[in-house]
């Protein structure tokens, strides 16, 4: 089931993302960074769920149910309301060829996990064009 | 070959024998300031000289002609380059290897070692690319390694975290440290059976590597069939009798037929006389294929990744079938025909002669770079799911041990003889695969024996099912299946047979 947050004047960040703990530790660290979160765990409704929020950034975990990263992404960008949107690709595959792929679909962004709070954290302050908050 | 400077070692070897300059130049009939040029590798020695200071240092000779060092330098020097190691030029590595000879050889050696280990591990990583458990497992594994290191990191870094969040974050830590280590063994337990290791493959599974990595294409093979076929003249219908004709003629082999497995004696070919046409043609191309094309396929199982003779074996005898279907299917005239008779197995039986199972294989080996068919993966199961000859493509995985899912058209073909199963497999990522399967039997020998059952499976990409017979992309219904149970998604399945690895009972509940 998705979890969907109500929206904020802060910037907002959508997870894709099907691992519960990975968006708990994700929920709780860009929170802390003022950043408005929601998440889905269903590659199927990603989509909506963009629409719905509109944010300022997708979090996207190429392996997720249903609809797998690579078709999201394609999907995405061929929707013009949200097509601008950033997009940060997780991988727990972290192979070359599937970076290359989500350049090629307009990726903006890669993390292979493991990734670090901090390196993570950057990534999405720069796609965000946000200051770095304290803490 | 360049010289080793010697002088170095014959200086050292002389102060361990507290030898004076003076005294070893004379000893050897020459002057002091002529050893101290050697000394210093200003001059190069050789010949009766060399062998006269070896005599007086009680050194052997070939020890101080310098061609192993020279070996050793070359070598480390080719390393420290292919390396990018800095600051270590050809003068740097000839000092190390003058000064320190048996640490030269043990840098050596462990660089031998090394390159062996970074072989096992590629060829563990191309394991685990090609095989749904294991990338399942190691995706799960990333993922609570992931898990753990964020919330770590988190109770590390930050000071002022609220109780309850800290005991949370310590039991979810403490939680997904005991699902790693229960899919880590699960991993050990799955890599036991078959490590990837070279050495530690088995002569199946180096034949079937062998295959993949020729992506089952032998442009060779191609084209001694295309000059046998030449040499055979005009044929057509007659291809069968041709080869036949060859075989008496040309090699003296007498043809017979019994009730006996196909086998060879003396210098005589046995097929089963209950074997139909289409396999009779290919037990005699076969015969003469071993007979005609020994040099190709000599230097094809020369390779050093079929690493016991067995393999070797068992890769000849797998190239000795596809040089038959290259024989009686030729390249070009097959593969025109596969598209225009939309890649229907049975017509292209039909008008080839050969059986379903050799026209599935040989749609399989239409790679040739420029002028290929479609990209197929093929599965081989028999009635108790044991899997053999699986070849994938990069987009289609076929399991290389342990079971494919239970839906798949491959096991519902097993249950239904003479028909074709044509399934549009969709995938819990939602990817889709054109999957034709058809059981293949091979008919008893008489009431005592057992026909042989197989099913056969050729899969594709969706995309590409429009080319096909079998059904047009996207439009037909699709067959909700998985890669195997251990990385399926699919919680409700009536059909499983494991638990999946990605869904642990924490999660769902998280869920």
């Amino acid at each position: 089931m998705p979890v969907l947050r109500e929206e904020s004047v802060a910037h907002r960040i959508l997870i894709a993302e099907d691992e519960p703990f990975i968006v708990e530790s994700l929920d709780f660290l860009l929170s802390r960074e003022g950043y408005e979160v929601s998440a889905v765990s269903d590659g199927d409704l990603v989509c909506d769920a963009m629409q719905q929020l509109s944010p300022n950034l997708l979090i996207l975990d190429i392996m997720l149910p249903s609809v797998n990263g690579f078709d999201i992404l394609r999907r995405i960008r061929s929707l013009p309301e949200i097509s601008a949107t950033p997009v940060l690709v997780l991988t727990a595959k972290g192979q070359e060829s599937d970076r290359v792929r989500m350049q090629e679909l307009g990726a903006d962004g890669f993390m292979t996990k493991p990734f670090s709070n901090r390196t993570l954290v950057e990534q999405v302050n720069r796609l965000t064009g946000q200051p770095v908050a304290g803490g | 070959m360049a010289r080793f400077p010697i002088g170095q070692r014959i200086r050292a070897r002389r102060l361990e024998f507290r030898i004076s300059q003076s005294r070893l130049a004379s000893e050897v009939g020459i002057s002091p300031a002529y050893l101290n040029l050697i000394e210093h590798d200003k001059r190069q020695i050789g010949g009766a000289l060399l062998g006269r200071i070896a005599k007086r240092l009680d050194i052997d000779r070939k020890d101080l002609s310098g061609e192993e060092e020279a070996s050793l330098v070359q070598e480390l020097e080719a390393i420290a380059r292919n390396q990018n190691i800095p600051g270590l030029d050809e003068e740097a590595v000839r000092r190390m290897v003058a000064g320190n000879t048996d640490w030269a050889r043990a840098l050596l050696h462990m660089n031998r070692l090394y390159r062996g280990m970074s072989e096992q591990a590629l060829a563990l990583s191309d394991r685990l690319g090609q095989d749904p458990s294991l990338m399942a497992l190691s995706h799960a594994i990333l993922t609570q390694i992931t898990s753990i290191r964020s919330f770590a990191e988190i109770l590390q870094d930050i000071d002022d975290l609220a109780p309850d969040a800290r005991q949370r974050f310590s039991g979810i830590i403490a939680s997904q440290s005991d699902q790693l280590g229960s899919d880590a063994r699960e991993m050990i337990e799955l890599l036991s059976g078959d490590t990837g290791r070279p050495e530690g493959s088995s002569p199946e599974k180096e034949t079937d590597d062998f295959i993949i990595w020729n992506r089952n294409f032998f442009p060779d093979l191609e084209y001694a069939a295309d000059e046998l076929r030449r040499d055979l003249g005009e044929i057509d219908d007659r291809l069968g009798v041709s080869i036949a004709d060859r075989l008496t003629g040309r090699h003296g082999i007498r043809l017979t037929f019994d009730d006996g497995p196909t086998r060879v004696d003396g210098d005589a070919l046995n097929v089963n006389c209950y074997a139909p046409e289409a396999t009779r043609r290919f037990r005699h191309a076969r015969h003469l294929a071993r007979l005609e094309f020994a040099p190709q396929l000599d230097a094809l199982v020369d390779d050093e990744r079929l690493t016991q003779e067995e393999s070797r074996d068992r890769a000849r005898e797998a190239l000795l079938s596809y040089a038959a279907a290259a024989l009686l299917m030729p390249y070009d005239e097959f593969l025109d025909a596969a598209e225009t008779e939309r890649y229907d197995i049975d017509r292209l039986a039909g008008r080839f002669r050969g059986s379903f199972e050799q026209v599935a294989h040989r749609l399989v080996t239409l790679r040739r770079p420029g002028s290929d068919g479609i990209p197929f993966a093929f599965l081989r199961v028999d009635p108790a799911g044991n899997i053999s000859k699986p070849f994938s493509i990069p987009d289609l995985r076929m399991p290389r041990f342990g079971g494919a899912c239970p839906l798949w058209g491959i096991y519902e073909a097993l249950g239904t003889p003479d028909r074709t199963i044509a399934q549009m497999a969709g995938m819990p990522d939602g990817t889709r695969y054109l999957f034709i399967a058809r059981r293949i039997a091979h008919p008893s020998r008489g009431f005592r024996t057992s026909p042989t059952v197989h099913a056969i499976m050729l899969g594709c990409e969706a995309d590409q099912a429009e080319r096909t017979v079998y059904g047009g992309g996207y439009d037909r219904p699709v067959a909700p299946v998985g890669f195997n149970c251990r990385s399926c998604a699919r919680v409700d399945c009536g059909q499983r047979a494991y638990p999946a690895i990605r869904r642990t009972p924490s999660r769902m509940a998280a869920n």
